[in-house]
């Protein structure tokens, strides 16, 4: 039995600018227990999207593991990653990042659209399409179905990012400021929705954000400073 | 699955792509319409070279005096050859000069002589089917002064009447003998009139006489001449033929060439040969030739009529694959625009590559994503050039009748080519290749980058601005 779900065990990882090497994460360490809701916080550069992005495996580490359930992850081959990718974990970005060219319930499908070649596809397209539907329901959107993105207001593009993340029945949902280009009450509701989630499902969450309020509703909150990870109390801020 | 889908909305939603593939679209119909039209062309042009010559010619190579024995060497053909060979006629070429009156004045000509027994030679080819009046309307292959004929071209014979054995009536009729020569000639089309305002003009009309300047047979060819009636043209539709060829009958030719032995038995130079249907001819020359050498070695040239008509044929098929080559490379720079525009759509798609890449996608999957949009482009843009080639070609000449209606001169002028109109043939396999072609430049021109677009780091993709 793994006492962590997915960890990080002292990543470092640092960018390149020009001929500058810009060190970020100087030896991370972070778990989560299957799930917690943990959040992380962190002035902006601090490095909290990068190391999300790492233990994303979207991004390689300089030095250090991820692993899941105890297992290392961050080294596989990419197509081995692809799947992780694809199969364990669910993204939830900023900036929704919906296809534009998509309808609400094909991006919703997408996870399985990638998942599956074309005849394994068209075999189980009803079954993925009830899914998907039902996700819609369950994020208050069954009257956008057949929206495109541009059509659908910062919210309901969040909550279509959202049923998207959790179309694929990932293990571990990965969210990167999930309500950072919300307004505060919208934002609330995608929080709440998410705590929800993570409460019915049982699902891990790994979320980034640099609002205290809305870390605050978490299990767990860390913070991210010069690159290194220290527990967070609301007392200490 | 998302593969096809994306490729799918990328081709409805981005018109601009739509728009590089129409150079390749253009591309397609032009090489589609060039190609019928050449090979329609050419196939009319082999048809008439084909009918003017024989499916083969035996020829002596070398001695323009010919040889006496022509029935022995038919029947060592037929020997051979058995059924293959269908029909044969003896022909006596020569070189020599045509004179004619014309407006008072005396003209002359450089002119090829064909002396033939019309009958025999019309087994043999489409030579009955060359020979026109002045209407252009067919005629019988002969070379009989037709009475009405004389009578209109002599006033001699136009004061005839009464008993013909009357004395006056017979001087009136030698005089007319020697107006209107009672051998006839088939001269071509080409020699008896000039073109002119769109229309034919004649400078030799039937019943005229002419005067024709041959080399007698001997070893250092000494000129004789005669005079001939013009009884119709020789109209094949290719000029070289049209403008240099002159029929005579075979006999009066051999007759007046002193090329009769003590036998009686006239001097052919070439024997031209029908051959049954289905029969390879390179086959059927490769029987001859041996056996006509055994006759006598080193005399007898057997030729195909492709082989006669080599270069020609060669020059035709080296024009249209040039032109093959150089067409292509419209549709070659049709895929650097296609290059071009994937390169922008890629950038702009970087975040939504981005996007997948996050959601598990692979790099080959990404990759697929735009091969598959550069080959489903250059699906729609050759399939519509294809349809709309085969389209222009189907109505090319509706289409030419309206541009000449619309720009008041003739785009493409029937009488200079004889044709009635456009001949087009459309070879299925060249459509094949040209879309083949078409086809393989839009995929290749996305290779690189849909290359570049599989290759994007996804951290990097997602952040793009």
């Amino acid at each position: 039995m793994a006492t962590y779900h997915l960890s990080a065990v002292g990543v470092e990882k640092a960018y390149r600018k020009g001929k500058n090497r810009v060190p970020v994460l100087h030896g991370v360490d972070l778990q989560a227990a299957p799930g917690e809701l943990v959040a992380i916080i962190g002035a902006s550069g601090s490095g909290k999207s990068t190391l999300l992005h790492v233990m994303g495996l979207l991004d390689a580490p300089d030095a250090g593991a991820v692993m899941l359930n105890d297992r290392r992850i961050d080294h596989l081959s990419d197509r081995q990653r692809d799947e992780i990718r694809n199969k364990t974990f669910g993204f939830i970005f900023q900036f929704y990042h919906l296809l534009p060219e998509l309808n609400t319930l094909e991006n919703v499908m997408m996870p399985h659209m990638i998942r599956l070649g074309l005849w394994e596809f068209f075999k189980q397209r009803k079954a993925i399409r009830r899914k998907a539907t039902e996700l819609l329901e369950r994020v208050g959107l069954s009257h956008r179905l057949h929206h495109l993105p541009t059509e659908l207001s910062g919210g309901e593009m969040q909550r279509t990012a959202i049923a998207r993340a959790l179309a694929g029945d990932p293990e571990v949902l990965l969210a990167d400021e999930p309500t950072g280009n919300l307004d505060a009450s919208t934002g609330q509701e995608v929080l709440e929705l998410l705590r929800d989630l993570n409460r019915e499902s049982g699902l891990t969450m790994i979320m980034v954000t640099h609002d205290t309020q809305i870390a605050q509703q978490s299990d767990r909150v860390v913070r991210l400073a010069e690159g290194r990870i220290e527990e967070w109390a609301p007392a200490l801020a | 699955m998302y593969k096809y889908l994306l490729c799918w909305r990328y081709l409805r939603t981005r018109y601009i792509a739509l728009a590089s593939v129409i150079s390749v679209m253009l591309g397609v119909a032009t090489m589609i319409v060039v190609n019928a039209v050449m090979a329609g062309f050419a196939e009319k042009m082999r048809d008439r070279l084909h009918g003017v010559l024989a499916d083969i010619v035996v020829e002596s190579e070398y001695d323009m005096n010919g040889f006496y024995n022509s029935d022995e060497v038919m029947a060592r053909i037929k020997e051979v050859a058995g059924d293959d060979v269908k029909a044969m006629a003896p022909a006596l070429e020569t070189y020599g000069l045509l004179q004619y009156y014309s407006g008072g004045q005396r003209f002359t000509r450089q002119v090829q002589l064909i002396g033939v027994d019309p009958k025999q030679r019309a087994l043999t080819g489409d030579f009955s089917e060359f020979l026109v009046d002045d209407q252009a309307n067919s005629i019988p292959p002969s070379f009989d002064v037709p009475d009405s004929l004389r009578a209109a071209a002599s006033p001699a014979a136009q004061l005839i009447e009464g008993d013909p054995n009357d004395p006056l009536n017979q001087a009136l009729a030698e005089q007319a003998q020697l107006q209107v020569p009672d051998d006839g000639a088939l001269i071509g089309w080409g020699l008896a009139t000039f073109h002119y305002n769109d229309k034919d003009e004649f400078i030799i009309k039937r019943g005229d006489k002419i005067r024709i300047v041959y080399p007698k047979a001997s070893q250092s060819p000494e000129p004789g001449a005669d005079d001939f009636t013009v009884v119709g043209y020789f109209k094949s539709g290719m000029s070289e033929n049209d403008s240099t060829h002159v029929y005579v009958p075979i006999k009066r030719f051999q007759f007046v060439r002193q090329m009769l032995d003590e036998e009686g038995r006239g001097a052919v130079n070439q024997i031209q040969l029908k051959v049954a249907e289905g029969v390879n001819l390179d086959v059927l020359k490769a029987k001859i030739q041996p056996a006509l050498e055994a006759l006598r070695p080193m005399y007898f040239r057997v030729a195909t009529w492709e082989e006669k008509q080599g270069p020609l044929l060669s020059a035709v098929a080296v024009e249209q694959s040039i032109l093959n080559i150089l067409l292509f490379f419209i549709i070659a720079v049709a895929g650097f625009g296609i290059l071009a525009i994937f390169s922008m759509i890629v950038v702009e798609k970087t975040r939504d590559i981005g996007i997948m890449k996050a959601l598990g996608a692979s790099t080959s999957g990404v990759r697929g994503i735009f091969l598959g949009y550069g080959l489903l482009l250059g699906a729609v843009g050759s399939g519509v050039g294809m349809a709309g080639g085969l389209l222009f070609v189907c109505y090319i000449n509706d289409i030419e009748d309206w541009l000449s209606d619309i720009s008041g001169r003739r785009v493409f002028d029937h009488s200079i080519y004889y044709f009635n109109e456009i001949p087009t043939l459309v070879e299925p396999w060249t459509v094949f290749w040209i879309v083949a072609g078409a086809l393989f430049i839009a995929t290749a021109a996305s290779v690189w980058p849909a290359q570049r677009a599989s290759k994007l780091h996804p951290v990097r993709a997602l952040r793009f601005e």
